[in-house]
This record gives C-alpha cells, structure tokens and sequence, in this order.
C-alpha cells in the first residue's frame, strides 16, 4: 500500500536560517488527493520536493525529521513530481514528444515493450496523442505542461506530485487535468497537489493543508476553505471570499450550488 | 487620437501551421484587453509579433505610428513593455533590482531617471524587500513579478503580457492588478494574454477571443463572462463570481467580487429578491 509519511519535518534550504518547513507531519495514502494551500513561499513547494525526495538530497540545505515513502517498488522509488516551470522539466533529448514522454520510463530500464505501452497510455490521457511526431521546442505553454505531466504519468509513480499543475492550461485543459488527478486516486496512487486554484478543490481534494510560513496551520476537508480565517488569508473560494464581504452571516458557501441552496433556504 | 497598438489582417504561420489568419483590432491608450482562447490558439504568437520578435507573414502591426515591420525589438521596446510566459528566461541580472534597471538603463535614460522608474515598478509590485535578492533565490512566482517590474520600468505607452498571474496566489494577484490599472490609468494601452478570467474581471475591460488563429470575438468582457453558453464554444469557462451572479440572478450580473458582495448584501438586506 503506497503512503507517504512526514513527521516533525522541517527543511532549511542552504545558507538560510529561517526553515521553509517547520515542524510539518502530515499522512498521504493512496487512493487519496491532498491538497496544499497557501500564499507564495508558505512552503507548499518545499513540502513538494521533500516528498519527491528532492530535498535535501538533490536541492542541498538540511532536514530534521522523519519522512517514510512506501511505493509499489516501480521506478526510482514510485515518486513523481511536476514542477510549476515545465520548461525546466524538458529532457533536451527529444525530437519528438513521444521521446520526450518516453525518456522517464526509458532510464528506468524498462523493457521496450512496457515503455511503449506506457507511453501511449499516458499520451492518451493527456490528451495529446495528435502531438507525439510534434518538436518539444514547437509546442505552447499549455501543451508542454501536459506532454511533462504524461512523462511523469508514464513512469507509473504509486506517488504523484503535482506543483501548480493548471499554470499553463486553458480553462478546458484545467478541467482535464483535475478529472485526471482524482482518476489517479481512484486507482490507488496518492496525489499531493500544491495549488492556487481553490474554486477547483472541492470537487477534487479529499483533504486541504493550509501553510502558512512552513508550518502546517490547518488540515482537514475542502470545506475549510469557506472557513473565515482561510477567507481572510485570501484562501478561500471565490463563492465564500464574496458571501464574506458581502457581509452575510456564517456558515460562509464553499461552492456555488452551496450558494444557491443557502440562498434558498435563507 | 493614434492608436496604441493597431493590426490589420494580420497572419502567421509555423511552417505548414497556420498560427493566426487575418487578425485585425486596435487599442487606444489606457485601453485595457484580455486576449483569451485556448492553449495554441495563437495568443503567445501574437504576443512574439507585437513584440517584434517575429514577423507577420502578411498584414501589419502599428506601435502608434510605428510599423514593426521597420523596427528591431530593442527599438520597439521604447514603447512596447512585455513579459512572457516563461518569465524566467527574461532574468540574467544578479539581482532583482538591477534585473529591472536593465531596460531603463538600455534606453538610454540617466541615472537618477533609472533609479525613480525602478523604484516606482518595484513599488507598484510590492517588491523592494526582494529588490537585492538574486532572482533565482525567490519563488517562481516573485521570478515572474520581478520581470514584470522590468516590463513596467520601461513606462512603456503599450504593455504585452503573456500569462501575468499564472501560479501566483490571491495576494499577488491582487498587487499585479493594481500595478496594471495605475499603468492604464497614466494612459498606457494593455494587452493581456491570460487563462484566470477571475483576474481578467478585476482588471480588464474588452475581451480579444482567439480561436485558431482568428479572432473570434471583440467585445466588452464583463458581458461575456456573464454569458456561459458563448464561452464553452472558445474553451473558455466562466470564473467562479460570474457563476455565483448568475445562479443567484444578482442585479447587473456582476462578475467582479467586489461589485458581487455589494449585490449580495442589497439582496440580502431585501431591497431585490431575485430567484424568489
């Protein structure tokens, strides 16, 4: 059974002094999608990279703590991340999109076979297959992001990590790739999402973390981000940050169906 | 009065793929356009030709009574400020600060000249405490305002921006807005390439709709975000607000959040009741 497990965790990136993780534990199983929400450097990214194990080990800086991944043993361990900046996630060794995605299962050492069947499924699943023949170098911001996401997708990770995956996609795209993270829990991966779409949490995370400063302030359902001190902290959703300047009474609707059914019953 | 920025029919192509067909509008000064469509609708295409870095294969482009046909990019950049999508790649400087001087100083202007216009760009995004960070020691989201304070540096008469709010939380979102609307206020035309509607709405005023390669639509934004049906067809989708608006049947359908908590508060305190 895929879980990540962060206890007390807290990371310094080098030559700094204040910690961008402070005294973090937090629980992720598969078949579960959790969501980290929070201002520009609470952490969420850092948090990111240390569940990918790519900090301390390849980011430098030092980690106190405990943190226990347990994969289904497929690749480098079973973790995968997608950065926020696809365009620093390109190999640089591929002609084609289909080699770029095949890149990832490749270095695993994969038989060809598997590589292929791989490949094409998470093209498929992105969406892109038109694309495979396409030049890297060729293609938009949007479409880059989703040839990235499939090369990690092809990778088959039991954890996947996802740094504000809907940056570069249009509204279409955004709602693929949300259909596609909680397709991704239902097959028993566990996804860690860091994201500043909260109107999209509802419908997708079974759990939000709020950081603030590295520290984790609140975990619990996406109705916490109808919650005041998340409104107040700009975190909120759209439907509950407009009930609350409104100056409407709590409990504050998280969605707009919640609105309505409120407004009804008001 | 001269245009900010003008195209006439204008076309591109990358290779065999048509990029964008016969695209025309004109902005004023202070104007204020979103330019919405899908992913490789041609949005980022257009926004390299008004930059000057690449050039329409037909048509023309006019910088007030500049052809960019007849104007090198650095030329251009007295009057076009931009940012681009991967903003990283436009940071080489060691620190913020000197990052936004960059361009000022390229244009010639004295020092003291410099020094207030980096100032005033820093200020505008809220990002003098990072002014002597070197860029790549800042988040990617500080990364992408500190080469749009270079963009505003310029005090540019046109700003072309591809993707401005893109991984940014609702704070700096927010300071990017204001940072606009003061820009637009002293007379510079804006043209935005953007997928966050909801940023859209609180900042700008006509929608540009492209939908491979053509413009698809030209019109004020509120009203369009405020109709659903005419946005699934351009792969777009309306932002959370304007759902609220109309679910609730708010009075002027408003579709920014502070005009939609006004509504709701005069609804609630039972001057309308719509959905009753």
């Amino acid at each position: 059974m895929t879980r990540l497990s962060l206890e007390h965790v807290s990371f310094w990136y080098p030559a700094t002094d204040t910690p961008a993780l402070a005294d973090v534990s937090l629980e992720v199983a598969g078949g579960e999608v959790v969501a980290l929400v929070g201002a520009v450097g609470a952490g969420a990214s850092t948090l990111l990279l240390v569940a990918a194990d790519l900090a301390p080990r390849v980011v430098g800086g030092r980690l106190e703590g405990a943190v226990d991944f347990r994969g289904r043993g497929n690749g480098e361990g079973g973790r995968g991340i997608v950065l926020p900046t696809p365009w620093t996630q390109v190999s640089g060794m591929a002609f084609t999109v289909w080699d770029e995605v095949a890149f990832g299962p490749a270095n695993l050492g994969w038989p060809r076979e598997q590589i292929t069947r791989h490949v094409d499924r998470a093209l498929a699943r992105l969406d892109i297959a038109a694309l495979r023949a396409r030049e890297p170098a060729t293609l938009s911001g949007g479409e880059l992001q989703r040839v990235i996401i499939a090369g990690i997708l092809a990778m088959d990770p039991a954890l996947v990590l996802f740094d504000e995956p809907t940056a570069e996609l249009d509204p279409a795209g955004a709602r693929m790739l949300w259909r596609l993270v909680r397709s991704l829990a239902a097959e028993g991966k566990a996804v860690i999402v860091a994201t500043s779409d909260l109107d999209a949490l509802p419908d997708v995370a079974d759990r939000v973390v709020w950081l603030e400063q590295g520290r984790a302030k609140k975990i619990g359902p996406p109705a916490l981000l109808a919650e005041d001190a998340l409104c107040a902290a700009g975190l909120g959703t759209a439907v509950a940050v407009v009930w609350r300047a409104g100056g409407l009474p709590r409990p504050y609707p998280l969605t707009v169906d919640d609105a309505v059914r409120l407004w009804r019953h008001r | 009065m001269t245009d900010a920025l003008r195209l006439e029919r204008v076309s591109f192509a990358y290779g065999d793929v048509t990029a964008l067909a016969e695209v025309s509008f004109a902005l004023g000064p202070g104007e204020r356009a979103a330019l919405l469509g899908r992913n490789g609708a041609g949005k980022s295409t257009l926004v390299r030709l008004v930059t000057g870095l690449r050039r329409p294969a037909a048509g023309s482009i006019w910088v007030e009574d500049w052809d960019t046909r007849d104007r090198p990019p650095e030329q251009l950049a007295r009057r076009v400020g931009s940012m681009f999508q991967y903003a990283d790649q436009q940071l080489f400087a060691r620190t913020v600060r000197d990052d936004v001087s960059f361009g000022p100083r390229a244009l010639g202007f004295a020092a003291p000249e410099v020094q207030q216009r980096v100032g005033r760009a820093l200020a505008a995004l809220g990002l003098e405490a990072h002014a002597a960070h070197h860029p790549y020691d800042l988040p990617p989201a500080f990364r992408k305002l500190a080469a749009l304070a270079g963009a505003l540096a310029l005090e540019p008469r046109l700003l072309v921006l591809d993707e401005p709010t893109a991984g940014l939380d609702r704070a700096l979102r927010a300071r990017v807005a204001s940072a606009l609307l003061e820009r637009a206020a002293a007379g510079a035309a804006l043209l935005v390439v953007t997928h966050d509607l909801a940023f859209a709405a609180e900042t700008l005023e006509r929608a540009l709709v492209l939908d491979r390669g053509r413009l698809a639509c030209d019109e004020p934004l509120a009203g369009l975000l405020a109709a659903p049906p005419r946005l699934e067809p351009l792969g777009l989708a309306p932002p959370a607000v304007a759902a609220l608006s109309r679910a609730l049947g708010l009075p002027g359908a408003p579709v920014r959040e502070a005009d939609a908590a006004r509504a709701l508060a005069r609804v609630a305190a039972g001057r309308r009741a719509p959905l009753d």
